[in-house]
Protein backbone atom coordinates (compact mmCIF):
# COMPACT_ATOMS: atom_id res chain seq x y z
CA UNK A 1 0.00 0.00 0.00
CA UNK A 2 1.28 3.39 -0.73
CA UNK A 3 2.03 5.52 2.38
CA UNK A 4 0.50 8.91 3.19
CA UNK A 5 4.23 10.43 1.80
CA UNK A 6 4.21 8.56 -1.21
CA UNK A 7 0.17 9.73 -2.08
CA UNK A 8 1.77 13.26 -1.38
CA UNK A 9 4.16 13.02 -4.49
CA UNK A 10 1.98 11.01 -6.71
CA UNK A 11 -0.60 13.81 -6.14
CA UNK A 12 1.34 16.68 -6.30
CA UNK A 13 3.66 14.59 -9.44
CA UNK A 14 0.19 14.09 -11.23
CA UNK A 15 -1.23 18.06 -10.38
CA UNK A 16 2.33 18.79 -11.68
CA UNK A 17 1.94 16.74 -15.18
CA UNK A 18 -1.77 18.02 -15.11
CA UNK A 19 -0.65 21.95 -14.82
CA UNK A 20 2.10 20.89 -17.77
CA UNK A 21 -0.50 19.33 -19.89
CA UNK A 22 -2.78 22.51 -19.49
CA UNK A 23 0.16 25.09 -20.25
CA UNK A 24 1.05 23.03 -23.61
CA UNK A 25 -2.14 23.32 -25.15
CA UNK A 26 -2.81 27.11 -23.24
CA UNK A 27 0.93 27.91 -25.42
CA UNK A 28 -1.03 26.05 -28.62
CA UNK A 29 -3.75 27.62 -28.65
CA UNK A 30 -1.92 31.06 -28.25
CA UNK A 31 0.69 30.53 -30.68
CA UNK A 32 -2.46 29.74 -32.61
CA UNK A 33 -4.10 32.95 -31.94
CA UNK A 34 -1.24 34.97 -32.32
CA UNK A 35 -1.07 33.79 -36.29
CA UNK A 36 -4.57 34.58 -36.92
CA UNK A 37 -4.33 38.21 -35.60
CA UNK A 38 -1.29 38.60 -37.63
CA UNK A 39 -3.46 37.45 -41.13
CA UNK A 40 -6.14 39.69 -39.82
CA UNK A 41 -3.20 42.66 -39.50
CA UNK A 42 -2.70 41.69 -42.83
CA UNK A 43 -5.95 41.83 -44.00
CA UNK A 44 -6.34 45.61 -42.78
CA UNK A 45 -3.30 46.24 -44.81
CA UNK A 46 -5.57 44.72 -47.61
CA UNK A 47 -8.65 47.01 -47.13
CA UNK A 48 -6.44 49.97 -47.03
CA UNK A 49 -4.08 49.13 -49.78
CA UNK A 50 -6.81 47.79 -52.13
CA UNK A 51 -8.87 50.36 -53.02
CA UNK A 52 -6.18 52.89 -53.63
CA UNK A 53 -4.53 49.97 -56.07
CA UNK A 54 -8.42 49.64 -57.54
CA UNK A 55 -8.57 53.92 -57.76
CA UNK A 56 -11.70 54.12 -55.60
CA UNK A 57 -9.04 56.33 -53.55
CA UNK A 58 -6.65 58.43 -53.43
CA UNK A 59 -3.20 57.27 -52.61
CA UNK A 60 -3.17 57.42 -48.32
CA UNK A 61 0.71 58.00 -47.58
CA UNK A 62 -0.50 57.77 -43.84
CA UNK A 63 -3.27 55.28 -43.40
CA UNK A 64 -1.07 52.75 -45.20
CA UNK A 65 1.97 53.87 -42.38
CA UNK A 66 -0.73 53.25 -40.43
CA UNK A 67 -1.95 49.70 -41.23
CA UNK A 68 1.61 48.79 -41.97
CA UNK A 69 3.00 49.29 -38.26
CA UNK A 70 -0.16 47.43 -36.55
CA UNK A 71 0.90 44.64 -39.45
CA UNK A 72 4.49 44.66 -37.95
CA UNK A 73 3.35 44.40 -34.29
CA UNK A 74 0.47 41.92 -34.88
CA UNK A 75 3.09 39.61 -36.61
CA UNK A 76 6.41 40.02 -34.63
CA UNK A 77 7.38 36.59 -32.85
CA UNK A 78 5.53 34.92 -36.47
CA UNK A 79 8.72 32.52 -36.64
CA UNK A 80 7.92 31.23 -32.89
CA UNK A 81 4.02 30.18 -33.55
CA UNK A 82 4.86 26.96 -35.49
CA UNK A 83 5.35 24.25 -32.40
CA UNK A 84 4.48 20.53 -33.37
CA UNK A 85 1.63 20.94 -31.29
CA UNK A 86 -0.03 24.07 -33.16
CA UNK A 87 -0.63 21.12 -36.15
CA UNK A 88 -4.25 20.60 -37.55
CA UNK A 89 -6.03 18.20 -35.59
CA UNK A 90 -5.02 19.04 -32.02
CA UNK A 91 -7.64 21.01 -29.90
CA UNK A 92 -7.59 24.76 -31.19
CA UNK A 93 -9.07 24.66 -34.99
CA UNK A 94 -6.19 25.53 -37.28
CA UNK A 95 -6.12 26.30 -41.11
CA UNK A 96 -2.66 25.57 -41.36
CA UNK A 97 -1.39 22.89 -43.55
CA UNK A 98 0.19 19.80 -42.72
CA UNK A 99 3.05 21.23 -45.07
CA UNK A 100 3.75 24.04 -43.45
CA UNK A 101 5.73 21.46 -41.04
CA UNK A 102 6.19 18.78 -43.83
CA UNK A 103 7.73 21.19 -46.52
CA UNK A 104 10.08 23.94 -43.83
CA UNK A 105 11.66 24.90 -46.12
CA UNK A 106 8.99 26.23 -48.45
CA UNK A 107 6.92 27.40 -46.02
CA UNK A 108 10.35 29.64 -44.75
CA UNK A 109 10.92 30.85 -48.43
CA UNK A 110 6.87 31.92 -49.21
CA UNK A 111 7.75 33.81 -46.02
CA UNK A 112 10.56 35.20 -47.13
CA UNK A 113 8.87 36.04 -50.32
CA UNK A 114 6.12 37.89 -47.89
CA UNK A 115 8.36 39.98 -45.92
CA UNK A 116 10.31 41.16 -49.22
CA UNK A 117 7.07 42.23 -50.89
CA UNK A 118 5.76 44.17 -48.42
CA UNK A 119 8.53 45.84 -47.57
CA UNK A 120 8.94 47.09 -51.29
CA UNK A 121 5.04 47.77 -50.71
CA UNK A 122 6.01 49.92 -47.35
CA UNK A 123 8.76 51.73 -48.93
CA UNK A 124 6.91 53.26 -51.70
CA UNK A 125 6.57 57.19 -51.07
CA UNK A 126 4.49 57.95 -54.58
CA UNK A 127 1.19 56.26 -55.72
CA UNK A 128 3.13 55.11 -59.58
CA UNK A 129 5.38 53.11 -57.22
CA UNK A 130 3.28 51.74 -54.97
CA UNK A 131 1.27 50.08 -57.46
CA UNK A 132 3.79 49.33 -59.54
CA UNK A 133 5.10 47.11 -55.87
CA UNK A 134 1.95 45.68 -54.95
CA UNK A 135 0.99 42.73 -57.71
CA UNK A 136 4.31 40.89 -56.03
CA UNK A 137 2.50 41.02 -52.94
CA UNK A 138 -0.49 40.08 -53.31
CA UNK A 139 1.21 37.29 -55.30
CA UNK A 140 3.11 36.31 -52.23
CA UNK A 141 -0.33 35.80 -50.42
CA UNK A 142 -1.67 33.89 -52.66
CA UNK A 143 1.98 31.76 -52.95
CA UNK A 144 1.33 30.81 -49.80
CA UNK A 145 -2.21 30.23 -49.46
CA UNK A 146 -2.06 27.96 -52.38
CA UNK A 147 0.65 25.76 -51.11
CA UNK A 148 -0.15 25.87 -46.96
CA UNK A 149 -3.93 26.87 -46.05
CA UNK A 150 -6.63 24.67 -45.99
CA UNK A 151 -10.66 26.24 -47.73
CA UNK A 152 -12.78 27.13 -44.87
CA UNK A 153 -15.71 26.21 -46.90
CA UNK B 1 -28.83 -27.96 -47.37
CA UNK B 2 -28.76 -26.84 -50.97
CA UNK B 3 -29.58 -29.40 -53.61
CA UNK B 4 -27.56 -30.36 -56.60
CA UNK B 5 -30.90 -28.58 -58.52
CA UNK B 6 -30.04 -25.28 -56.36
CA UNK B 7 -26.30 -25.25 -56.79
CA UNK B 8 -27.33 -25.61 -60.53
CA UNK B 9 -30.11 -22.77 -60.55
CA UNK B 10 -27.42 -20.74 -58.34
CA UNK B 11 -24.64 -20.99 -60.25
CA UNK B 12 -26.67 -20.04 -63.13
CA UNK B 13 -28.12 -16.70 -61.41
CA UNK B 14 -24.68 -15.78 -60.92
CA UNK B 15 -23.52 -16.66 -64.44
CA UNK B 16 -26.34 -14.15 -66.02
CA UNK B 17 -26.04 -11.69 -63.14
CA UNK B 18 -21.37 -11.38 -64.23
CA UNK B 19 -22.89 -11.60 -67.53
CA UNK B 20 -25.67 -8.21 -67.43
CA UNK B 21 -22.61 -6.72 -65.06
CA UNK B 22 -20.48 -7.09 -68.06
CA UNK B 23 -22.73 -5.54 -70.70
CA UNK B 24 -23.85 -2.89 -68.51
CA UNK B 25 -20.49 -1.55 -68.26
CA UNK B 26 -19.15 -1.56 -71.77
CA UNK B 27 -18.13 1.67 -72.52
CA UNK B 28 -20.61 4.07 -74.47
CA UNK B 29 -19.65 6.85 -76.91
CA UNK B 30 -20.81 8.46 -79.71
CA UNK B 31 -20.67 7.48 -83.35
CA UNK B 32 -19.61 9.14 -86.18
CA UNK B 33 -22.94 10.23 -86.87
CA UNK B 34 -23.23 12.17 -83.88
CA UNK B 35 -20.77 14.45 -84.85
CA UNK B 36 -22.16 17.87 -86.43
CA UNK B 37 -20.05 19.74 -89.59
CA UNK B 38 -17.77 22.04 -87.82
CA UNK B 39 -15.59 24.92 -89.02
CA UNK B 40 -12.97 24.80 -86.07
CA UNK B 41 -12.59 28.30 -84.44
CA UNK B 42 -9.00 27.99 -82.82
CA UNK B 43 -9.73 31.17 -80.98
CA UNK B 44 -13.03 30.04 -79.82
CA UNK B 45 -10.97 26.81 -78.73
CA UNK B 46 -8.40 28.36 -76.65
CA UNK B 47 -11.11 30.20 -74.53
CA UNK B 48 -12.29 26.97 -73.94
CA UNK B 49 -9.24 25.40 -73.38
CA UNK B 50 -8.65 28.30 -70.56
CA UNK B 51 -12.63 28.21 -69.36
CA UNK B 52 -12.17 24.03 -68.95
CA UNK B 53 -8.81 24.33 -66.74
CA UNK B 54 -7.73 21.69 -68.90
CA UNK B 55 -3.40 22.61 -67.99
CA UNK B 56 -4.01 22.29 -64.11
CA UNK B 57 -4.17 18.70 -64.62
CA UNK B 58 -2.47 18.11 -67.76
CA UNK B 59 0.55 20.55 -66.81
CA UNK B 60 4.19 18.79 -67.69
CA UNK B 61 5.67 16.66 -64.74
CA UNK B 62 8.79 17.67 -63.02
CA UNK B 63 11.12 15.49 -65.34
CA UNK B 64 10.38 17.48 -68.79
CA UNK B 65 13.06 20.10 -67.67
CA UNK B 66 13.51 21.24 -71.01
CA UNK B 67 9.71 22.19 -71.84
CA UNK B 68 7.69 24.84 -71.20
CA UNK B 69 5.49 24.53 -68.56
CA UNK B 70 2.70 26.41 -70.31
CA UNK B 71 2.06 23.37 -72.42
CA UNK B 72 -0.46 20.84 -71.74
CA UNK B 73 2.55 17.80 -72.09
CA UNK B 74 1.25 15.62 -69.08
CA UNK B 75 2.98 13.90 -66.76
CA UNK B 76 2.17 15.94 -63.76
CA UNK B 77 1.42 13.58 -60.83
CA UNK B 78 -2.50 13.82 -59.76
CA UNK B 79 -3.43 12.49 -56.57
CA UNK B 80 -7.14 10.76 -56.01
CA UNK B 81 -8.90 9.15 -53.67
CA UNK B 82 -8.03 6.17 -55.73
CA UNK B 83 -4.66 6.59 -56.25
CA UNK B 84 -2.22 8.64 -58.24
CA UNK B 85 -2.41 9.26 -61.95
CA UNK B 86 -0.52 11.21 -64.70
CA UNK B 87 -2.82 12.86 -67.19
CA UNK B 88 -1.63 12.69 -70.44
CA UNK B 89 -0.14 14.69 -72.82
CA UNK B 90 -2.07 16.68 -74.89
CA UNK B 91 0.20 18.36 -77.19
CA UNK B 92 0.12 16.98 -80.97
CA UNK B 93 3.29 14.52 -80.55
CA UNK B 94 1.91 11.53 -82.87
CA UNK B 95 3.41 8.84 -80.86
CA UNK B 96 3.01 10.47 -77.29
CA UNK B 97 0.25 13.12 -77.58
CA UNK B 98 -3.39 13.87 -79.40
CA UNK B 99 -1.50 13.75 -82.76
CA UNK B 100 -2.98 10.71 -84.35
CA UNK B 101 -6.80 11.37 -82.28
CA UNK B 102 -9.88 11.62 -84.74
CA UNK B 103 -12.12 14.06 -83.63
CA UNK B 104 -14.75 11.24 -82.77
CA UNK B 105 -11.57 9.74 -80.44
CA UNK B 106 -11.21 13.32 -78.58
CA UNK B 107 -15.05 14.45 -77.84
CA UNK B 108 -15.14 10.30 -76.69
CA UNK B 109 -12.90 10.68 -74.50
CA UNK B 110 -13.91 14.47 -73.31
CA UNK B 111 -17.41 14.17 -73.20
CA UNK B 112 -18.25 10.69 -72.87
CA UNK B 113 -15.10 8.94 -71.32
CA UNK B 114 -14.11 6.79 -73.17
CA UNK B 115 -10.85 6.62 -74.55
CA UNK B 116 -9.71 5.37 -78.46
CA UNK B 117 -8.83 1.94 -77.34
CA UNK B 118 -12.57 1.82 -75.64
CA UNK B 119 -11.56 1.73 -72.07
CA UNK B 120 -13.72 3.63 -69.43
CA UNK B 121 -12.00 6.72 -68.09
CA UNK B 122 -11.51 7.56 -64.59
CA UNK B 123 -13.75 10.28 -63.48
CA UNK B 124 -10.80 12.45 -62.25
CA UNK B 125 -11.31 13.20 -65.48
CA UNK B 126 -14.55 15.71 -65.72
CA UNK B 127 -16.13 14.70 -68.45
CA UNK B 128 -19.18 14.41 -66.30
CA UNK B 129 -19.24 18.16 -66.68
CA UNK B 130 -17.83 18.37 -70.04
CA UNK B 131 -20.53 16.28 -71.06
CA UNK B 132 -23.06 19.11 -71.25
CA UNK B 133 -20.69 21.29 -73.38
CA UNK B 134 -21.65 22.11 -77.26
CA UNK B 135 -19.62 19.67 -79.42
CA UNK B 136 -18.71 22.48 -81.75
CA UNK B 137 -16.89 23.63 -78.28
CA UNK B 138 -14.86 20.38 -77.89
CA UNK B 139 -14.06 20.03 -81.58
CA UNK B 140 -12.54 24.35 -81.55
CA UNK B 141 -10.61 22.88 -78.04
CA UNK B 142 -9.24 20.13 -80.49
CA UNK B 143 -8.35 22.21 -83.07
CA UNK B 144 -6.33 24.91 -80.24
CA UNK B 145 -4.46 21.91 -78.86
CA UNK B 146 -3.44 20.80 -82.88
CA UNK B 147 -1.59 24.60 -83.02
CA UNK B 148 0.64 24.15 -79.84
CA UNK B 149 4.36 22.48 -80.33
CA UNK B 150 4.38 18.65 -80.08
CA UNK B 151 6.12 17.56 -77.17
CA UNK B 152 7.62 13.62 -76.39
CA UNK B 153 5.89 13.21 -73.16
CA UNK B 154 5.30 8.95 -72.97
CA UNK B 155 2.33 7.66 -70.71
CA UNK B 156 3.02 6.73 -67.61
CA UNK B 157 1.21 4.08 -65.71
CA UNK B 158 -1.40 5.33 -62.74
CA UNK B 159 -0.42 3.98 -59.47
CA UNK B 160 -3.90 2.36 -58.71
CA UNK B 161 -5.47 -1.47 -57.50
CA UNK B 162 -6.84 -3.36 -59.65
CA UNK B 163 -7.31 -0.46 -62.65
CA UNK B 164 -8.64 -3.30 -65.05
CA UNK B 165 -11.45 -4.45 -62.80
CA UNK B 166 -11.62 -0.07 -61.60
CA UNK B 167 -12.68 0.91 -65.22
CA UNK B 168 -15.41 -1.73 -65.62
CA UNK B 169 -16.53 -0.29 -62.37
CA UNK B 170 -16.46 3.02 -63.62
CA UNK B 171 -18.54 1.91 -66.84
CA UNK B 172 -21.13 0.77 -64.18
CA UNK B 173 -21.24 3.65 -61.98
CA UNK B 174 -21.60 5.56 -64.98
CA UNK B 175 -25.33 4.74 -65.56
CA UNK B 176 -26.05 6.83 -62.36
CA UNK B 177 -23.02 8.93 -62.16
CA UNK B 178 -22.72 10.62 -65.88
CA UNK B 179 -25.56 12.75 -67.34
CA UNK B 180 -25.45 13.57 -71.04
CA UNK B 181 -28.00 16.15 -71.16
CA UNK B 182 -26.69 18.57 -73.21
CA UNK B 183 -26.35 22.42 -71.22
CA UNK B 184 -29.59 24.63 -72.47
CA UNK B 185 -29.94 28.12 -72.13
CA UNK B 186 -32.66 29.69 -69.82
CA UNK B 187 -34.99 31.98 -72.05
CA UNK B 188 -36.10 34.40 -68.82
CA UNK B 189 -32.61 35.34 -68.48
CA UNK B 190 -29.95 37.67 -70.22
CA UNK B 191 -27.42 36.17 -73.03
CA UNK B 192 -24.65 36.63 -70.76
CA UNK B 193 -26.56 35.19 -67.83
CA UNK B 194 -26.39 32.53 -69.82
CA UNK B 195 -23.11 32.31 -71.21
CA UNK B 196 -21.98 32.45 -67.37
CA UNK B 197 -24.10 29.17 -66.93
CA UNK B 198 -22.93 27.68 -69.45
CA UNK B 199 -19.10 27.95 -68.66
CA UNK B 200 -19.84 27.17 -64.99
CA UNK B 201 -21.85 24.16 -65.57
CA UNK B 202 -20.05 22.90 -68.78
CA UNK B 203 -16.36 23.66 -69.57
CA UNK B 204 -15.78 24.86 -66.15
CA UNK B 205 -16.92 22.05 -64.09
CA UNK B 206 -17.23 23.64 -61.16
CA UNK B 207 -19.76 21.09 -59.70
CA UNK B 208 -17.18 18.85 -59.37
CA UNK B 209 -15.73 20.15 -56.39
CA UNK B 210 -19.06 22.91 -55.39
CA UNK B 211 -21.23 20.33 -55.69
CA UNK B 212 -21.18 17.53 -52.82
CA UNK B 213 -21.64 13.78 -53.77
CA UNK B 214 -24.04 10.96 -52.76
CA UNK B 215 -23.42 7.79 -51.51
CA UNK B 216 -22.64 6.58 -55.45
CA UNK B 217 -20.41 9.29 -55.74
CA UNK B 218 -22.27 10.95 -58.39
CA UNK B 219 -23.10 14.77 -57.44
CA UNK B 220 -26.29 15.57 -55.54
CA UNK B 221 -27.57 18.07 -58.17
CA UNK B 222 -30.16 18.97 -55.45
CA UNK B 223 -27.85 20.47 -53.82
CA UNK B 224 -26.70 21.54 -56.75
CA UNK B 225 -23.28 23.96 -56.01
CA UNK B 226 -24.04 24.31 -52.19
CA UNK B 227 -20.33 23.14 -51.48
CA UNK B 228 -19.10 19.99 -49.31
CA UNK B 229 -16.17 18.02 -48.28
CA UNK B 230 -12.73 18.82 -50.21
CA UNK B 231 -12.33 15.98 -52.78
CA UNK B 232 -8.80 15.96 -51.88
CA UNK B 233 -9.50 16.32 -48.18
CA UNK B 234 -8.39 19.45 -47.50
CA UNK B 235 -11.14 21.26 -45.48
CA UNK B 236 -14.19 22.27 -46.94
CA UNK B 237 -15.35 23.62 -50.35
CA UNK B 238 -17.68 26.74 -50.25
CA UNK B 239 -20.95 26.84 -51.38
CA UNK B 240 -21.35 29.20 -54.31
CA UNK B 241 -25.01 29.76 -53.53
CA UNK B 242 -25.36 33.31 -52.06
CA UNK B 243 -22.42 34.55 -52.35
CA UNK B 244 -23.91 38.13 -52.23
CA UNK B 245 -26.59 37.56 -49.36
CA UNK B 246 -23.35 35.85 -47.10
CA UNK B 247 -21.87 38.75 -47.70
CA UNK B 248 -18.91 37.03 -49.39
CA UNK B 249 -19.04 39.57 -52.22
CA UNK B 250 -20.57 42.73 -52.35
CA UNK B 251 -22.04 42.18 -56.04
CA UNK B 252 -21.77 40.10 -59.62
CA UNK B 253 -19.11 42.71 -60.41
CA UNK B 254 -16.99 42.12 -56.96
CA UNK B 255 -17.52 38.23 -57.88
CA UNK B 256 -15.95 38.80 -61.69
CA UNK B 257 -13.45 40.83 -59.92
CA UNK B 258 -12.23 38.46 -57.81
CA UNK B 259 -12.03 36.12 -60.37
CA UNK B 260 -10.24 38.10 -62.84
CA UNK B 261 -7.26 39.46 -60.26
CA UNK B 262 -7.45 36.92 -57.17
CA UNK B 263 -5.01 37.70 -54.19
CA UNK B 264 -3.73 40.99 -56.70
CA UNK B 265 -6.44 42.76 -55.63
CA UNK B 266 -6.74 40.95 -52.16
CA UNK B 267 -9.48 38.30 -52.55
CA UNK B 268 -7.56 36.15 -50.25
CA UNK B 269 -10.53 33.19 -50.41
CA UNK B 270 -10.14 32.25 -53.49
CA UNK B 271 -6.28 30.86 -52.94
CA UNK B 272 -6.73 27.50 -51.67
CA UNK B 273 -7.70 23.51 -51.98
CA UNK B 274 -6.78 24.34 -56.08
CA UNK B 275 -8.71 27.02 -56.67
CA UNK B 276 -5.48 29.47 -57.00
CA UNK B 277 -5.02 27.68 -60.52
CA UNK B 278 -8.92 27.78 -61.11
CA UNK B 279 -8.63 31.32 -61.09
CA UNK B 280 -5.29 32.00 -62.85
CA UNK B 281 -7.51 29.99 -65.98
CA UNK B 282 -10.59 32.12 -65.76
CA UNK B 283 -8.69 35.15 -65.40
CA UNK B 284 -6.87 34.36 -68.88
CA UNK B 285 -10.92 34.28 -70.65
CA UNK B 286 -12.18 37.58 -71.94
CA UNK B 287 -13.19 40.01 -69.61
CA UNK B 288 -17.10 39.59 -70.90
CA UNK B 289 -16.96 35.55 -69.91
CA UNK B 290 -15.49 37.06 -66.44
CA UNK B 291 -18.54 38.70 -65.96
CA UNK B 292 -21.00 36.57 -67.09
CA UNK B 293 -20.03 34.11 -64.99
CA UNK B 294 -20.08 37.03 -61.94
CA UNK B 295 -23.51 37.56 -62.94
CA UNK B 296 -24.68 33.69 -63.05
CA UNK B 297 -23.16 33.51 -59.72
CA UNK B 298 -24.16 35.72 -58.04
CA UNK B 299 -27.50 34.94 -59.05
CA UNK B 300 -27.23 31.44 -57.23
CA UNK B 301 -29.96 31.88 -54.22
Amino acid sequence: MLGFRALKTVTAAALLLGAGVVSASADATSSIQARQACMKANGAVMAVAVPIVKGEKPFDKAALDAAFAKEKEACAGWADWWGDDTKPGGATETWAKEEVWTDKAGFEAAGAAYGKAATAVAAAADEASFKAAFPALGASCQGCHEKFRRPKG
Amino acid sequence: MLSKRNITVLALLTALGLVALWLLSVPRGLTLADLPQHQPDVANGEILYHAAGCWSCHKPGTDLKDVDPNLPAGGFPLKTPVGTFYPPNLTPDPATGLGTWSDLDFVNAVQRGVSPAGANLIPAFPYTSYAHMRVEDVLDIKAYLATLPAIDSPARSAEIPFPALLRRGVGLWKWIGLDTTPWEPDPVQSASWNRGSYLVNGPGHCAECHTPRNVFMALDTSQALAGGPHPEGEGRVPSLRGLIERGRYKDAKDIASALQFGEMLGYDKLSSGGMGQVQRNIAKLPEADIQAIGEYLASLK
